[in-house]
């Protein structure tokens, strides 16, 4: 996993939480780096996993809940990092559909051993979207919070509902729909 | 600060730093790659500079030493490049003042200039395409242009490049040719036709003189002594031998290509009707040495082809067996005929002359000395070639080829 994403959780639960709780989790955690996270590097998504449930336990938050508003979080690092990028949509529908066949194309450019999870389209019309999530990972939470971030983005926002086809979280329908 | 917070203080710390380290590895591993890289991209890029350069100073050979004229225009027909020959034909260059293909074409080709520019831009090409243009000095010359179009890498048509050539003097000759070969064809006519009347009106009056020397005699019955009575049928033969040239030369002035028609004839049949038509000596055997192929062409033509030349065997013999043998060879396209005999002979110095029209070589009251050209004409309206062997005194063979199928 990109250390990027473990370096921008950190900094978050130390903005919401204190250094401390960053210390508590790192300390609580099994992690091979010893908690040593730099945005270039490249990580093993166990020690996300773990950091995770250590901050689920310490401040009582469900990891789906901790998940999401963390996505929430990163979107806004997208938005500094890749302006253009976002430049080029102007309907949050429409950018969600091109996840599969546009996004993940351009990020496996930057980073060539990326490994991404799968959006693929089941239904689209101009004001709703369903799609499948299959992802290893079970990450659907942090999903639905780029998802949530992308329609404030464009000054909107959707009702998302998701349907975990397997209990695991590993294969999610998301269902959504643009408020009106 | 208690004990606690500066623990984590410093365990932060400690991980900063160490972070800090890895992502300076990190990035100076990055760096060193992107470095390699770059040499990567600088030599390739040299090569690809190399290439170019070796293509575009092909061209550049090409475009200035090519001797037709050749330009390359844009999409318009706006001229941008043309070489020294375009300079040449059309006396304009383009440095001085711009240029469109389609305003120096001549005012009533203008359509057709812009129709050939459409078909181009659909077909991609345009080949031999002949146009009138206008030069500089106000000359319309006839060109036959090919050309094509220049696409970029997406495909896309940039440019069209065309060769021009300056058709007008070979238009011109061509020209010239045709109307040369229509005079050549009346004259030819006219000759033929003027043989014809030739040839009738000479005999009339021969046919009078005839009548009148039979009633001179009749007349004069038991008056003419013995040298008067001889040098009338000196006349008489004068006056046959005279019709007979008459005769010959219509039959030579008869013989062109157009005669030939198309017909299969089997020589072996040809063979037995001139051996019946011709008086053959008791002395003289004449035999055909193999089966005789067939040919296409004028039946009569080929008939009188090979009774010429084998009543002249006959006529010339000189031994007491005398021997002619027709025989043949073939030779894929042509077939190649012989006809020996061993009579008199003929000398070297007269191969030529004898196929030439009124040349005979004896003063022969048969021989009117147009048989020969007569012969050599047919076998030229099969294409083929007549040569002889001959050695005086042992015998001659007349060769002649004639092409299978015209």
């Amino acid at each position: 996993m990109k250390g990027i994403v473990f370096t921008e959780l950190l900094d978050l639960v130390e903005e919401k939480f204190g250094l401390g709780m960053v210390d508590t989790i790192i300390e609580n955690s099994e992690l091979e780096s010893g908690g040593v996270y730099t945005a270039v590097g490249t990580y093993s998504f166990a020690e996300m996993l773990s950091l995770l449930k250590s901050l689920s336990a310490a401040t009582g938050i469900s990891i789906d809940d901790l998940l999401e508003v963390y996505a929430e979080h990163f979107f806004s690092v997208v938005e500094v990092s890749y302006p253009g990028f976002l430049a080029q949509y102007n309907d949050p529908i429409e950018m969600l559909a091109s996840i599969e066949n546009h996004i993940h194309v351009e990020v496996r450019k930057i980073y060539p051993d990326a490994e991404l999870p799968t959006f693929d389209i089941e239904e689209k019309t101009d004001k709703s979207l369903t799609m499948l999530y299959t992802s290893s990972r079970a990450m659907y939470s942090f999903g639905r919070g780029l998802m949530n971030k992308t329609f404030e983005h464009f000054n909107s926002s959707a009702t998302i509902i998701m349907e975990k086809l397997k209990e695991d979280g590993t294969e999610v329908r998301f269902i959504i729909t643009k408020n009106d | 600060m208690t004990k606690l917070s500066v623990e984590i203080l410093e365990r932060a710390l400690k991980r900063e730093r160490a972070a800090r380290k890895q992502a300076e590895r990190i990035l100076e591993q990055k760096a060193r790659e992107l470095y390699t890289l770059t040499q990567e991209l600088q030599f390739s890029n040299k090569e690809l500079e190399h290439m170019v350069w070796e293509k575009t100073s092909e061209l550049k050979g090409v475009f200035e030493n090519i001797i037709d004229a050749f330009v390359v225009m844009d999409l318009s027909g706006k001229v941008l490049k043309m070489n020294d020959a375009a300079i040449d034909l059309l006396g304009y260059t383009i440095a001085n003042e711009p240029i469109n293909l389609i305003d120096i074409v001549h005012p009533d080709e203008k359509q057709g200039i812009i129709d050939a520019f459409k078909l181009l831009y659909v077909n991609g090409s345009v080949a031999n395409y002949q146009v009138k243009v206008i030069t500089k000095e106000g000359k319309t010359r006839l060109v036959d242009i090919n050309a094509s179009i220049i696409y970029d890498e997406k495909d896309k048509p940039v440019a069209a490049q065309g060769i021009v050539r300056d058709i007008t003097e070979f238009k011109c000759l061509e020209n010239q040719k045709e109307i040369l070969l229509k005079k050549l064809e009346k004259s030819n006519d006219e000759l033929q036709e003027y043989a014809h009347v030739v040839s009738h009106d000479l005999k009339s009056p021969l046919r009078s003189i005839y009548a009148l020397v039979d009633w001179i005699k009749e007349d004069n019955e038991g008056q003419f002594n013995e040298e008067t009575l001889h040098n009338f049928s000196l006349i008489d033969i004068t006056l046959e031998k005279m019709e007979q040239l008459i005769s010959d030369v219509l039959d030579y002035s008869s013989v062109t290509s157009e005669n030939v028609s198309a017909a299969e004839v089997d020589l072996n049949i040809v063979f037995k009707d001139i051996y019946q038509i011709l008086y053959l000596p008791d002395h003289i055997k004449l035999s055909c040495i193999k089966n005789l192929p067939s040919i296409k062409g004028n039946r009569s033509r080929l008939q009188q082809l090979f009774q010429n030349l084998i009543s002249n065997a006959i006529r010339y013999c000189d031994k007491e067996e005398g021997l002619i043998d027709l025989d043949y060879k073939d030779q894929g396209e042509f077939y190649q005929f012989s006809i020996q005999d061993n009579g008199i002979g003929i000398a070297p110095e007269h191969h030529e002359k004898i196929f030439k029209i009124f040349q005979s070589l004896h003063q022969n009251k048969e021989s009117t000395g147009v048989g020969l050209s007569i012969v050599k004409k047919i076998v030229e309206s099969y294409q083929g070639e007549i040569w002889l062997e001959s050695a005086l005194g042992e015998g001659t063979t007349f060769y002649f080829t004639l092409k299978k199928e015209l």
